[in-house]
């Protein structure tokens, strides 16, 4: 028995909707048996108009506005947001809040870089891995909600400096938290770089040369593991980083391995950065004054969020409202070189591939309609099994 | 001062295509070019010049105002004004961007796909929330909005202030 030849390419959905998913995406592979040859993605999902919001609303409450972009990386957004505002009103925050930013931004890097790693070992069937990553994330959470009385959303800027510091039974906590975490992050670089099964899935998957990171624009840790030297911080350090400077993190594999590693490394990075603010911390006032009315101009903000480059244009006309925000977030960056890098691949390789670049969201299930292009219907599982038992009968 | 050699690099790359160029901060420098200009500029910057990355595109709804005599309400004055593209490219500290000025009649511009593959969820972005049409660029399907988001309705125009204003044949369903 034949089969009929068909003209028409096999497309697995995956998206958007999803038990396990933080945020929805859908993406469409094209695949040749097991092998993916093409991959196209559409967002948009949880579009809220933000932007837009922002230009009927005061610089003030676009703070807190902007601070719910996203809800792994909120600080970032109201600190570029607030740096932004105070290059346009031509204020300084002071060392002290400029530090106590530094520090939060650093703590919000180390939970999402623990939440990542536990995502993408359970994208990578490893669930042990992800229990203890998030277990011992706990303690980064709780020393954020100690500091700021949240746990997302920590609300720590003001236009003009911050609104919480740093007392020394924090202080206490936030050096005995870190030890833990480096004792642990030691025992999973270990884990990730010598477990066979584990190696499997992420050695030479997913590579991406220099050339092509380059050219693709990844940015933040996916582009450093291929050995792109960017990061916010070290290049153009802004808020307390001039002080308190960070060593890049690269390497030069380019795979998931190499991804998995980068962002491990730069755990130890906030370690000892955490360590170093928390004994260093400058003295002072926690903020200085920004009028009410920001002066007419525009300015570009950029910070390194955990997963790269966060971009700001914010552009004032005088009044008390902002003119135009534009809001550029690392991952859209990086969606280019997932696309890319999908091809050539086996679909099950897809969920890890997706985690690479720390989207934060899993697409390990699939949505069981087949599209019928011929016809254009669409076909649920039970009819398509139907179809099946029919047509070998 | 490394910022200034990078900045004053891409001025001289740029020497050529620009009309005029400004330094709004100590780190950038911005390039207003003719959008006829934009595949060109973007060549000798990343190609020739190996300059950075794109590290993004922002539009900017650069409507007229009139305010009312009686009341001193400030007014859109409908059709006139300007659309703008920026396109920003980082290289360190340094941020360089190109400013292109559209009409409202025709807000069309080349894509910069073809140079730069990655450009097209961003040129996608543009095309959607601000109405600019990218020449030849690969793919035009919805990104962001809804399918059912009425066609030629660009919502961070400043005209843009709700569906409700619009008499859509879908009434409710965007919103």
């Amino acid at each position: 028995m034949t089969s009929p030849v068909s003209p028409e390419k096999f497309i697995v959905p995956i998206g958007p909707q999803h038990p396990a998913l933080k945020e929805p995406g859908h993406f469409e592979f094209t695949v040749d048996g097991e092998i993916v040859t093409n991959a196209s993605a559409r967002l948009g999902f949880v579009h809220r108009g933000m932007e837009k919001g922002t230009e009927s609303r005061t610089w003030v409450q676009g703070l807190y506005l902007m601070e719910r972009v996203c809800g792994i990386c909120s600080h970032v957004h109201a600190m570029a947001f607030a740096l932004g505002v105070e290059k346009l009103a031509g204020v300084q925050a002071p060392p002290r809040a400029q530090a106590i930013r530094v520090l939060i931004g650093e703590l919000e890097r180390i939970h999402s870089h623990l939440l990542w790693l536990g995502v993408a070992a359970h994208e990578g069937g490893f669930d042990t891995l992800f229990m203890f990553s998030w277990r011992d994330r706990e303690t980064v959470m709780e020393l954020l909600e100690t500091i700021s009385g949240n746990r997302v959303n920590y609300s720590a800027n003001v236009l003009g400096g911050v609104k919480i510091d740093i007392d020394d039974k924090q202080k206490d906590a936030l050096l005995k938290g870190m030890d833990f975490l480096e004792e642990r992050t030691r025992h999973y670089l270990k884990v990730v770089t010598e477990d066979e099964t584990f190696l499997g899935r992420t050695r030479n998957v997913g590579k991406m040369t220099y050339e092509e990171a380059d050219t693709l624009g990844a940015i933040g840790p996916t582009g450093r593991a291929s050995g792109i030297q960017r990061d916010v911080r070290v290049n153009s350090p802004y808020a307390g980083y001039p002080d308190f400077p960070v060593k890049l993190v690269t390497a030069t594999a380019g795979d998931l391995e190499a991804r998995f590693v980068v962002r491990i490394e730069e755990l130890f990075e906030s370690y000892r950065l955490v360590r170093e603010i928390v004994e260093k911390l400058p003295p002072g006032d926690l903020a200085a004054r920004v009028p009410r009315r920001i002066p007419e101009g525009e300015t570009i903000s950029r910070v390194e969020a955990p997963r790269g480059e966060l971009f700001y244009f914010m552009k004032s006309n005088g009044s008390d409202m902002p003119e135009r925000i534009k809001v550029r977030t690392p991952s859209l960056c990086n969606w280019a070189s997932v696309l890319v890098t999908a091809v050539g691949h086996k679909l099950a390789d897809m969920p890890m591939i997706l985690a690479g670049i720390d989207p934060c969201f899993s697409c390990n299930d699939r949505i069981v309609t087949v599209t019928d292009h011929a016809s254009s219907n669409q076909m649920s599982w039970e009819s398509l099994r139907q179809y099946g038992i029919e047509y070998y009968k | 001062m490394v910022i200034d050699d990078d900045l004053k690099l891409a001025e001289s790359l740029l020497e050529k295509i620009t009309i005029s160029s400004t330094r709004p901060e100590e780190n950038r420098v911005d390039f207003i070019i003719h959008a006829s200009d934009i595949k060109k500029a973007t060549l000798k910057l990343l190609r020739e010049g190996h300059w950075g990355y794109l590290s993004a595109i922002t539009t900017l709804d650069c409507p007229e105002y009139m305010v009312d005599e009686t009341t001193k309400e400030k007014k859109l004055v409908p059709e006139k004004g300007h659309l703008e593209v920026l396109y920003h490219f980082c290289r360190d500290a340094a941020v360089a961007t190109l400013r292109v000025s559209l009409p409202y009649e025709d807000p069309t511009i080349d894509t910069i796909c073809d140079i730069l593959s990655s450009a097209t969820l961003y040129e996608r972005e543009a095309a959607e929330l601000m109405g600019i049409t990218f020449r030849g660029t690969p793919n035009t399907d919805r990104l962001i909005l809804a399918e059912s988001w009425p066609e030629g309705v660009y919502p961070l125009r400043k005209a843009f202030t709700g569906l409700k204003d619009l008499q859509t044949p879908e009434e409710g369903v965007c919103s």
